[in-house]
């Protein structure tokens, strides 16, 4: 025995080893019981938002937090809309699930028909909550059969933006506020040209939502069955007159030089918000959501305008974008309830208003404009009026109000890479017909393992 | 002879060239990262890169407005205790395959072989389905338990653990050695330095764990460091390019230090892994 | 090291082996306790694997001829119509295509600059510890971390080679919107990424290269190609083997550069292998195709790692 004794230092060490990991595992795994003596109910409230719209958000949370005893409302970022979606369907039913949480416009009705959800109409009726001050537009895109699933928080437009001061300096004329196609490629190709090609002309980020505008806008459907609104879509349309006439407009402006594509995905969006920023991007499609970080982002004047139209026809009007609210069912009434006095508190005249003015998304309560906060606003920039009055023009059809179906992320997905292929001079139809036949056997893949009767 | 001290004198410059080129091309991403993270973003937007704001503005926002020490502190948490975890199992695994005899060993090790050839990526959908039913979606559990074992670091060990003289084994026996003694007071301390390579090896592979913690994490307090700069990347709806930079450099920081100094340990371990 | 062990441990062996003779004419049985212990010392490890590498692969199979609904839930048997499709599907090949030309790209230009690095810095002279410490550096870069760095300089407005291109009046490369330079910039970070590894496997290779046989070919004359490609390569030439497989194994595994630096685009020239399946199931909710490709993935990665089992057996022969 006397010859392994060399070796009871080294054993020493790795008992005191084991004894530190061994605490490290205790106060790792007390972590999560500490807080539960607190006799406030816990709200997990998953979001996708970014930028001002996150500090907005998290404000609001804080607020609310304040303001009352009963429950701790906690934001958890989430990532961008494609990646919460799978989340939130994955993690129903488990302790990681949120009690509250914030889907985009084309899920709608992916969450819905899930199940895993409370419809916010269940609340209305118990609180004999006044929905009519809410717009109707935004509520009827997340209702079904007058049903209120979930409540609209985040709506946006898109819009298109550009920089009056540039085009000021460069002695052009600004694009009319409902502008048709070629009325912005001449401002573009002007100031690409006028600024000795310094200055590109346009941007349009690769991003299925444009492409579904530019279909709602000129009145065609992406899906049949009207886009969904009359029965579940059984194939799409990307290769037809619409997009055709858009993606050509997009590859004219390609080959005359004045085109900037900063591809797609977050990276893209930011990358183009810092060139328009900077002076070196004088137009470019975006939400209304981006409107207060632009006016605080430079000293430029900034234009907005509706979203472009084909040439020789009136726009059909595009459809809203953004987000709601939707109460998960997997967790306790208390909860559940709480989660909705937190979606009373967002959705009040007062907040709203401090919504939009903080970020760009539209005001849903009506009792929001005598609000002073956006009375100011309208005053200090009335182009930040464009994106409501855009709302309010458009009067709602099948083709503008969304599309109701499954397996949307996909579409986008395959958009993208239509747009992709058609950005870097592809042809145009091929690259439609190419993603139309990839999305339509996944329609009908899908059909068939979710059991849609054709 | 001039001419040939002239020549050498010629080659060492030349050589000394050589080796800054290379050099600078392998310190750029550092060096453009470094210095843009003390610039203002607002200059950095602008596409100036000399600028003389030179400050550690950028710095004190990650720390102040950014969870960056909580991720920190979380990759250390997950990855220490996905260490000790596959010391541990690795070695009693690797001691059952080298010093005991039981029936079936042979095809248990080859089944262990096999596991190697798995690649973890191919098998996320069932895995998340798995820890989802154990409930452990979003807690360090779950980025820890899955990692518990490595059928690599058994291989490795089993390597190690084969060097040991046979006699040894024999020797502690007669001594009335039981198999835990002899394996703690033993083997482990006679393979040490393969433990130390593992040790390694194992905590620099869960601290770059990247899909599976984005797979499984949905709060700050669990997320791990990778997906963490992830998060703060995404989230700035304008690239915030001077924080941005800061805080890859907070976390690049820590282990280029431990790096430098554990250097020479470093590069025997690895060659030791590879080699033998 | 080990000598010192072996040296402490001789002492034991001379006492002990005859008294292990006696004994076991004796007929004393050594190995009583060993199935128990067997248990206990693998048992941890069985669980486990089986638990999370077994049963998922089996089942990760048994998902590859479903499809399944949005649940994610597998609803209709298909048999072999998910294979069929994929491997139809022009989409899917040219991911195919991608993630062979990245992981050939990667593991070429690896191995090429990890062995110019490491005989660069093998040379003797003052100050070569300095930069053999700057080589082996990209060790210490995670991913993320390794992908904000290139993301800035790749970047089209602000980024370092946009400025590089501007001041030189070179016109404007758009790195990350253009499918072939998407690529390129891809496999740039990754090699610089893979270097410090690579460097520091192939110098401690490079150091156990015996010194007399350059002495030797000196003297005879041998240049310096001659004796990098007659002495060095051979003589290094199972550890090229060792780095070139780990590479090409680590490359079609590549996830986190592509999710942070394109996303898979543009028009999918990165969107590689494990970024597809990642894509198909966690964002789509397409669990039965993404369980096809991940078959698909499993079987390349497979036999690569066979590869290196066969070359491993060599070395333990050595």
């Amino acid at each position: 025995m006397k010859y392994l004794r060399h070796f009871l230092e080294f054993t020493f060490y790795i008992r005191k080893f084991l004894l530190a990991a061994l605490i490290f595992l205790a106060t790792v795994s007390s972590f999560g019981t500490q807080a539960s003596a607190k006799t406030r109910t816990k709200i997990v409230f998953w979001h996708e938002m970014t930028g001002p719209a996150q500090v907005q958000l998290n404000k609001f949370v804080n607020n609310y937090n304040q303001s009352q005893s009963n429950y701790t409302v906690i934001p958890q970022f989430e990532g961008n809309y494609n990646e919460a979606v799978q989340k939130i369907l994955n993690t129903h039913g488990t302790s990681a699930s949120p009690a509250l949480f914030q889907s985009m416009d084309i899920s709608t009705n992916q969450i819905a028909s899930s199940g895993y959800t409370t419809p916010v109409q269940k609340f209305i009726n118990e609180d004999n909550y006044d929905v009519s001050k809410i717009s109707s537009i935004a509520r009827a895109f997340y209702s079904q059969n007058g049903k209120q699933l979930s409540m609209p928080f985040n709506t946006s437009q898109p819009v298109l933006y550009y920089n009056a001061s540039l085009l000021k300096k460069y002695k052009i004329t600004p694009p009319p506020v409902d502008p048709s196609y070629s009325d912005i490629t001449r401002v573009a190709k002007q100031l690409y040209q006028h600024s000795d090609k310094k200055v590109k002309g346009l941007s349009i980020e690769i991003y299925g939502w444009f492409f579904e505008q530019f279909l709602a806008n000129s009145g065609t459907s992406l899906a049949n069955n009207n886009d969904g609104h009359s029965g579940t879509p059984t194939s799409v349309s990307f290769d037809n007159p619409a997009a055709i006439a858009a993606m050509k407009w997009i590859q004219t402006n390609i080959k005359n030089g004045s085109f900037m594509n900063y591809g797609a995905g977050t990276n893209a969006s930011t990358n183009e918000m810092a060139s328009f920023l900077s002076g070196k991007l004088g137009m470019f499609l975006q939400s209304s959501a981006s409107i207060s970080q632009l006016t605080a982002g430079t000293k430029d004047k900034i234009g907005v305008t509706y979203y472009p139209h084909l040439d020789n026809k009136k726009a059909n009007g595009v459809s809203i974008g953004g987000a709601s609210l939707w109460i998960s069912n997997d967790k306790s009434l208390q909860e559940q309830r709480g989660a909705w006095e937190f979606i009373k508190y967002l959705m009040s005249p007062t907040n709203q208003a401090s919504w939009q003015s903080a970020t760009g998304y539209l005001a849903l309560n009506k009792g929001s404009q005598n609000e002073p906060v956006l009375q100011k606003l309208y005053q200090h920039y009335p182009s930040s009026k464009v994106p409501s009055l855009q709302l309010s023009k458009t009067s709602p059809n099948n083709t503008n109000s969304g599309v109701f179906m499954q397996g949307l992320i996909q579409e986008r997905t395959s958009v993208q890479t239509a747009m992709e292929q058609i950005y870097n001079g592809g042809n145009i139809r091929q690259a439609l017909q190419e993603a139309e036949n990839s999305m339509n056997s996944a329609v009908k893949s899908a059909n068939k393992a979710n059991k849609v009767q054709n | 002879m001039l001419n040939n001290m002239k020549k050498s004198k010629k080659d060492l410059l030349l050589q000394y060239t050589g080796l800054t080129i290379l050099a600078v091309i392998i310190l750029i991403p550092f060096l453009i990262g470094f210095w843009t993270s003390f610039l203002p973003t607002e200059e950095i937007s602008k596409g100036i890169l000399w600028s003389n704001h030179i400050s550690l503005n950028n710095y004190i926002t990650a720390f102040t407005q950014t969870p960056i020490i909580r991720y920190l502190f979380n990759s250390f948490i997950i990855s220490f205790l996905t260490m000790i975890a596959q010391i541990l199992f690795c070695s009693t695994s690797a001691y059952a395959f080298v010093f005991l005899k039981f029936k079936g060993r042979d095809l248990l090790f080859y089944a262990f072989l096999a596991t190697m050839m798995l690649p973890f990526e191919a098998e996320v959908i069932p895995n998340f389905a798995t820890v989802r039913s154990l409930n452990l979606l979003n807690h360090y559990s779950v980025m820890i338990i899955p990692f518990l074992a490595s059928a690599f670091g058994t291989f490795m060990l089993r390597q190690a653990f084969l060097q040991i003289p046979g006699e040894l084994k024999e020797a502690s026996d007669i001594e009335g050695l039981s198999h835990w003694k002899f394996y703690a007071k033993i083997v482990l301390p006679y393979s040490r330095i393969s433990l130390y390579t593992l040790a390694a090896y194992s905590f620099l592979t869960s601290w770059n764990q990247y899909l599976w913690p984005m797979l499984t994490t949905f709060s700050d307090n669990f997320r791990p460091v990778q997906d963490g700069l992830r998060q703060l990347q995404s989230q700035e709806s304008f690239n915030n390019w001077g924080m941005i930079q800061a805080s890859a450099a907070i976390v690049v920081i820590p282990t280029l230090i431990v790096l430098f100094f554990g250097q020479h340990f470093f590069k025997n371990g690895l060659n030791e892994g590879a080699l033998k | 090291m080990e000598e010192q062990l072996n040296k402490q441990f001789k002492p034991l062996n001379k006492i002990a082996i005859p008294k292990l003779q006696k004994l076991k004419k004796i007929g004393y049985d050594v190995n009583a306790k060993d199935k128990i212990y067997a248990f206990l010392f693998l048992g941890p490890s069985l669980l486990i694997l089986s638990i999370f590498v077994f049963y998922p692969m089996l089942r990760t199979l048994y998902l590859s001829f479903f499809l399944t609904n949005t649940l994610g839930k597998p609803t209709v048997f298909v048999g072999f119509n998910n294979y069929v499709n994929l491997l139809t599907s022009s989409t899917y090949l040219n991911s195919l295509k991608a993630t062979i030309t990245y992981v050939i790209a990667v593991s070429m230009l690896t191995l090429v600059l990890g062995i110019l690095l490491a005989q660069a810095a093998s040379k003797k002279i003052a100050g070569i510890n300095f930069f053999r410490t700057i080589f082996s550096g990209t060790m210490g870069v995670s991913v993320s971390v390794a992908a904000i760095f290139w993301l800035f300089i790749f970047n089209p407005s602000v980024g370092l080679l946009d400025q590089v291109t501007t001041f030189l009046h070179l016109p404007t490369i758009n790195w990350l919107t253009q499918p072939g330079w998407a690529m390129l910039a891809v496999i740039i970070s990754t090699v610089w990424m893979n270097l410090g590894f690579t460097f520091l496997i192939f110098f401690g290779a490079l150091q156990s290269v015996p010194k007399f046989l350059y002495e030797a070919a000196e003297i005879e004359g041998a240049s310096k190609s001659y004796q990098f490609f007659h002495i060095t390569f051979p003589m290094i030439s199972p550890t090229i083997f060792f780095i070139s497989i780990i590479t090409l194994i680590e490359s079609f595994k590549s996830f986190g550069l592509i999710d942070l630096m394109t996303a898979g685009g543009p028009d999918n020239a990165t969107n590689l292998m494990v970024y597809r399946i990642y894509q198909d199931a966690f964002l789509s909710g397409n669990y039965g195709s993404a369980s096809t490709q991940s078959v698909i993935l499993a079987i390349i990665i497979s036999l690569f790692t066979l590869m290196q089992f066969k070359l491993l057996e060599k070395k333990v022969t050595y």
